[in-house]
């Protein structure tokens, strides 16, 4: 799917679904109707961090939002690495605040002594 | 950061998780989901969730997640650079019916029927303030996306959508000015309110006598719709799945709940002035919660005495959350009352409810809002959530944070003493004289 396309009006109800009447050819029945949307922003492209080769020896940090069940799910993630991946250290970490805060001294944390995040917004 | 990751979300926010992550500039971000819900799920049932598939990909939940972290980037991955949005042309031609329908159905509307907007109606609503057409009024955010920015005109297109008089253009900037849209992304289905305060409210010809909040004036009809309008439109709000997740919905959503003051029936300054400003300004002041109820549910509604309002506010009030504040909605002879119980003041009336509605601290600890809001600023010292958070099960504690999360508006016809409450908080009050 095209950037341009997941950043306008998305969704199949919000795509025009009558192209005639974009047409600006006003006629003696037509009337011309001005457009009520706002304006969108332009879109940064953020390129994605570089992948581990590996998680074997790595630290990956299982952060919570704070949702409901959050913890619960996460913990179960840090057991199947436990079963699953033994050379995988998880480290569990609660975000500070409510869930849409951001926490700037845990991702210089994670920056500094992990390798990787799983994040979980539960709910 | 630049550390990989893998972002974990249910199955009920796809849509929302992709599409945010691509306006925020991640189109490929590599989103893993689990099955909806996890909230109140054993961890014995979350096993079998981490064991199993991920629902929309099929492929093992934690094979996906490895995967996420692990799997080297492709080009796409790895682009950087601006992408335009384009949201159509600045006009559309064709029949009226025919941009009656389109306006439907490219989700401009609320639904019901609309005024279209054409060039002259525009036109003529931006007569309504002294502003140009381009100047840019503000931003609106829908959820949690980035927001989008709106002119005079494009304010004024949806002003004319909702019905609104030249005359009214001025509040729907004021509204618009503060980037507060009235449809919220949230799985909540908010409610939102306005007060109307100062002599626009003669001038227009707002109701504040009999049937104040319902469908008897054009401009509380009108500016409340505009409100929704202007948050479909200049914010992009209201699209369910992408900027809209509320579960239920709410009615009160078409066109708000709309109050101009009943000033001169009350015996407290009106709120705007509470708010710093003049008697004489016109001040339209917004907030957001979770609705409006009737008071006469609540105990206190003798049959035989003289109701006892602040013991009915309070009982009605314990089954708000504190999250949100309480905005009374007093008919003239409620206040009447309350003032000759010795409310000569609202702030006399807030301390009283504040000290006066209480909990215990084990039913706050269980309470949604607590844990997701509240208990995150305990563990960082926020007060008083953090002395609350230390004091024992049993230990009564105020059921709102501080006298402040209470406000009181006076409406209504006298007809009867009956006063409506909503479980609504503060947000903002802005001047409409500036933007006429």
């Amino acid at each position: 799917m095209s950037p341009a396309l997941l950043a306008g009006i998305p969704t199949e109800a919000q795509k025009p679904t009558n192209k005639a009447t974009a047409a600006k050819v006003a006629g003696p029945d037509k009337v011309t109707a001005v457009n009520p949307k706002g304006t969108p922003p332009p879109i940064q492209l953020i390129p994605m961090a570089p992948r581990l080769d590996t998680l074997d020896g790595k630290t990956v940090y299982l952060v919570d939002t704070g949702f409901h069940g959050s913890d619960v799910l996460l913990h179960q993630i840090e057991a199947w690495f436990s079963r699953n991946m033994p050379n995988v250290t998880t480290v569990f970490k609660r975000k500070a605040g409510p869930y849409a805060q951001d926490d700037p001294d845990l991702w210089k944390e994670i920056k500094a002594k992990g390798n990787a995040v799983i994040m979980a917004v539960g709910h | 950061m630049g550390i990989p990751s893998a972002p974990l979300v249910t199955r009920a926010f796809k849509d929302l998780a992709i599409l945010n992550a691509a306006k925020r500039g991640m189109p490929h971000e590599r989103i893993c989901f689990t099955p909806h819900p996890v909230w109140g799920k054993t961890p014995e049932e979350v096993r079998v969730y981490v064991e199993g598939p991920d629902p929309v990909s099929g492929k093992p939940l934690m094979k996906e997640i490895v995967d996420a972290l692990t799997v080297p980037l492709s080009d796409d991955e790895k682009k950087s650079g601006i992408v335009s949005v384009s949201v159509g042309p600045p006009t559309f031609t064709d029949t009226a019916d025919n941009l009656q329908d389109f306006y439907l159905n490219n989700g401009y509307t609320d639904f019901l029927p609309i005024i279209l907007p054409t060039e002259e109606r525009v036109d003529a609503m931006m007569k309504g303030t002294s502003h140009k057409p381009d100047e840019v009024v503000g931003k609106m955010a829908a959820g949690a996306y980035p927001p989008w920015s709106y002119n005079v005109r494009q304010a004024a297109a949806s002003a004319v959508m909702a019905g609104c008089r030249p005359e009214y253009f001025p509040i729907a900037l004021a509204i618009a000015s503060t980037g507060i849209a009235s449809l919220f992304s949230s799985t909540n289905s908010f409610a939102f309110a306005m007060i109307v305060n100062g002599p626009i409210r003669d001038k227009l010809e707002f109701n504040y006598g009999i049937g104040a909040l319902g469908p008897f004036a054009q401009p509380n009809a009108t500016i409340g719709r505009c409100w929704t309008l202007m948050s479909k439109n200049l914010g992009n709000g209201g699209i369910p799945g992408d900027t809209y997740l509320g579960s239920l919905g709410n009615n009160l959503n078409y066109n708000n709940v709309v109050i101009a003051e009943h000033e001169d029936a009350s015996p407290w300054v009106p709120f705007h002035v509470q708010r710093g400003f003049k008697k004489e300004e016109n001040v339209v002041s917004l907030f957001r919660g979770l609705g409006v109820v009737p008071g006469q549910v609540a105990r206190g509604s003798s049959a035989n005495e003289n109701v006892q309002f602040d013991y009915q506010m309070s009982d009605l009030f314990s089954t708000f959350t504190g999250f949100f504040g309480a905005l009374i909605i007093a008919d003239p002879l409620v206040a009447a009352r309350l003032k000759e119980q010795g409310y000569d003041t609202k702030e006399k009336l807030f301390d009283w409810l504040y000290k006066n509605t209480t909990q215990t601290v084990k039913d706050y600890k269980s309470r949604n809002y607590a844990y997701l809001f509240e208990y995150p600023q305990a563990l960082q010292g926020r007060e008083p959530y953090a002395t609350w958070y230390k004091l024992p099960d049993d230990a009564v504690i105020p059921h709102f944070p501080r006298p402040e999360s209470f406000n009181i508006v006076v409406a209504g016809g006298q007809t009867n003493a009956y006063p409506q409450a909503g479980n609504l908080s503060y947000g903002v009050s802005v001047s409409i004289d500036k933007w006429m």
